[in-house]
């Protein structure tokens, strides 16, 4: 992440931990922590509302809290853009998680709600927890801890319960690494 | 033999005689539908837990059965539909009275060995009936390769650009140096836009450096997740089906559109088959694929095609294959990519299966460029079938998805890709691209008509690039500042459909208005003759009218 951050300047990180808070404090509508409800059933319907970028601008934001219409080629030039606002949000993938359900694709959804989470871990960590996921790389302890990471630092609920039922199979599976 | 028959003497020079074939062989899996080891369709459940799949029970669970049990297959559905008679349900399928929507909601209620029994009833053409039903997008489309033997920066941009101009929705790269990667994804994703805005492209290489490239915005997609039948075979490829859950939901959660990769023959080849056929073991590989929640699946055998073509309807099975994956209502690239026969004839067979009734990328890599340069061992078609495939859309009157051209336009395509890369290039401090250079790849036919590039210049640069956390932006802004607005823009557009989400739905694609193309807002509609898609209007006008075809107004 460092790497990434590199060629930003100050003015951006600034204007996008603004952004970032204003849209906490609900300031910036479609709050995180009430997904807009749009219908009756109070989620989105892939019929009214798919694609989001056309049918539902006023839902799509970046990670930072930056409109979608405002992510524009002048700004890109004049190095106002940080690439956090060209990345998605939980909120967004929740949305689409919706779509994805009332077009009779739980499957789908179920995915994209583990990716919901993830989107609160730097690129590099979520890289370290694919490889500790692959076979022989973790102790049972290893992923256990990895689990309450992902619960306790990045509110990754899901996940950690998918990372504890690895370690479980895992071990039956004689695939873990040799503590 | 002392005399040798003359006609045989003929018959034994014909390509097709330089083909593999093999019996029948159990017991290493050498077998496409039906082996004896195959098991029996089953299913018990007790308080909403599997604990019995097709005959074992869940304490003999392997990760695969888990990841089956515990993912994908529905619960609630599953007594119902593993109730209905096999041969009904394959009627089921054929019947254009039954929606579409009514046999996906019985799929997920399926064992494998139950789908294994319902494909084994239906023949070729049923299959294909089937497919052109269950496909999960309205209109088919289709996946190019674009690589070359050097690497050659310039030459992947134009032959990206000559793709997206001639129809490709997606376009798929790979490297012959590992650490190229980055640089052919740019050449990609710069040309991929300047040939036709919304062009999806893609790099495969090793899981994290081709997550990392997407994660920069280099990419716009993913493909190369490879899932299999086996649990051996599944840990030799240095996976578990939980990390590769993982791996889904991390390309999502940066935006990313994703699909796996399996096929039938890669147990076998890879030495695991445990004496069942290939199509019950592929069918393993697509049930894990939807209890990941990932919306698409690459597969129709891919780079293990040798071995199904070898036995006895292999290529019947690999039809089979695509059509459980759109059954359970996943995006299918079906194939059609590695080479596998010397014989015209046998490879355009092999190919209508998917073509005929169409498929959501009925190649998942035809080769844009010349055989000699595609980098994932050749495909069965490329650059010099592209009229072939032309007539054979107009002959039928099916869509291919690939569209008539004129010289005139691939030519402007092509400069104007590999200028806008030689400005990218400039700008990002990559080495530098010759105007010879830009000449050459305009007018290439394939890598032999470039010069060499200073490789070790090339992948110093690459290196120096990545450790400066470039990203998809730099690009963006390196194309505005050197007079390619419209390809800043495009590139832009590509990162923007990261942030709003809409391509992660099933079968998703971008026109080149960047309108989004799902199989939520374009969804296959078919009942029969008069519904689904139709090839006419506006589409077959331009389809009909190939360049060679002779105007009588004009005589």
């Amino acid at each position: 992440m460092a790497d990434v951050m590199n060629d930003i300047s100050p003015d951006v990180i600034e204007a996008a931990v603004k952004r970032v808070l204003s849209t906490l404090n609900g300031g910036n509508g479609g709050s995180s922590a009430a997904y807009a409800a749009p219908s009756s059933s109070g989620k989105l319907d892939a019929k009214t509302d798919y694609p989001l970028a056309k049918k539902r601008p006023d839902l799509v934001k970046s990670a930072t809290g930056l409109p979608i219409d405002e992510i524009t080629v002048d700004k890109v030039v004049a190095g106002k853009l940080a690439f956090d606002d060209i990345r998605i949000r939980p909120e967004t993938l929740e949305y689409q998680a919706q779509i994805a359900e009332s077009g009779g694709r739980p499957h789908v959804s179920s995915n994209l709600r583990r990716a919901a989470e993830l989107t609160r871990i730097p690129d590099t960590r979520v890289l370290e927890m694919y490889v500790a996921l692959r076979p022989y790389r973790s102790t049972k302890a290893e992923l256990m801890a990895m689990a309450d990471e992902l619960e306790n630092k990045y509110q990754a609920k899901i996940c950690a319960k998918f990372v504890r039922e690895a370690a479980q199979v895992y071990e039956k599976r004689g695939r873990l690494k040799e503590a | 033999m002392a005399k040798r028959q003359k006609r045989f003497e003929v018959l034994a020079e014909r390509p097709i005689n330089k083909d593999g074939f093999i019996k029948e062989w159990v017991d290493v899996g050498l077998v496409a539908m039906e082996s004896p080891n195959d098991p029996k369709p089953s299913i018990k459940i007790e308080n909403g837990i599997v604990v019995e799949l097709d005959g074992k029970r869940r304490d003999d669970f392997d990760m695969i059965d888990f990841s089956i049990a515990d993912y994908c297959i529905d619960k609630r559905v599953a007594e119902e539909a593993m109730a209905i008679d096999s041969l009904k349900f394959a009627r089921m399928l054929v019947d254009i009275n039954v929606p579409r929507k009514e046999l996906v909601r019985l799929s997920v209620g399926m064992t494998p060995a139950k789908l294994v029994a319902v494909l084994r009833e239906l023949n070729v053409v049923e299959l294909m009936m089937a497919m052109q039903k269950m496909r999960s997008r309205k209109p088919p489309m289709n996946q190019a390769h674009v690589t070359n033997v050097k690497d050659c920066a310039p030459l992947l941009a134009a032959d990206a650009a000559e793709a997206g101009y001639r129809g490709f929705a997606e376009i798929e790269t790979t490297v012959g140096i590992a650490r190229y990667a980055p640089m052919n994804a740019l050449a990609l994703l710069v040309g991929g836009q300047v040939g036709r805005p919304g062009t999806l492209s893609q790099c495969a290489v090793e899981e994290a450096a081709e997550l990392n490239m997407g994660m920069r915005g280099f990419t716009a997609y993913a493909e190369t997740v490879s899932v299999y039948g086996t649990e051996q075979v599944f840990i030799d490829g240095d996976d578990t089906p939980w990390s590769k859950f993982f791996l889904a939901s991390a390309y999502a959660s940066r935006g990313l559109k994703m699909r796996y990769t399996s096929g039938t023959g890669s147990e076998v080849l890879m030495g695991y088959a445990e004496r069942k056929s290939m199509l019950y073991l592929e069918i393993r590989c697509i049930m894990v694929t939807k209890g990941a929640g990932v919306q698409g699946l690459q597969n129709g055998s891919i780079s293990c095609i040798g071995v199904p073509g070898a036995v006895p309807a292999g290529i019947r099975a690999v039809l089979a294959e695509n059509l459980a994956t759109v059954l359970l209502d996943l995006e299918v690239a079906s194939g059609n990519d590695q080479t596998f026969t010397h014989s015209i004839e046998r490879n355009t067979a092999r190919m209508l299966m998917q073509f005929l009734p169409g498929t959501d990328f009925i190649f998942s890599g035809y080769a844009a460029e010349p055989n000699y340069d595609n980098m994932f061992a050749g495909s069965t078609h490329d650059v010099d079938d592209y009229d072939d495939y032309l007539v054979l859309q107009r002959d039928l009157q099916v869509d291919g998805g690939l569209k008539p051209v004129t010289e005139e336009g691939v030519i402007a395509v092509r400069n104007k890709a590999a200028r806008a890369l030689q400005a990218v290039f400039e700008e990002l401090g990559l080495p530098t691209i010759t105007d010879d250079e830009v000449e050459r790849a305009t007018y290439a036919h394939g890598s032999k008509d470039m010069g060499d590039r200073n490789v070790n210049e090339d992948l110093r640069a690459i290196d120096d690039f990545m450790k400066r956390g470039s990203t998809g932006l730099d690009v963006v802004r390196a194309l505005a500042k050197r007079g390619f607005p419209d390809v800043a823009a495009s590139v832009l557009e590509m990162q923007k459909a990261k942030v709003a989400g809409d391509y992660l739905q099933t079968s998703a694609v971008f026109d080149e208005n960047f309108n989004v193309i799902s199989a939520i807002n374009h969804p296959n509609d078919y009942e029969g003759p008069g519904t689904g898609y139709r090839l006419s209007g506006e589409r077959w006008e331009m389809l009909k009218n190939i360049p060679r075809a002779i105007d009588a107004s004009q005589i």
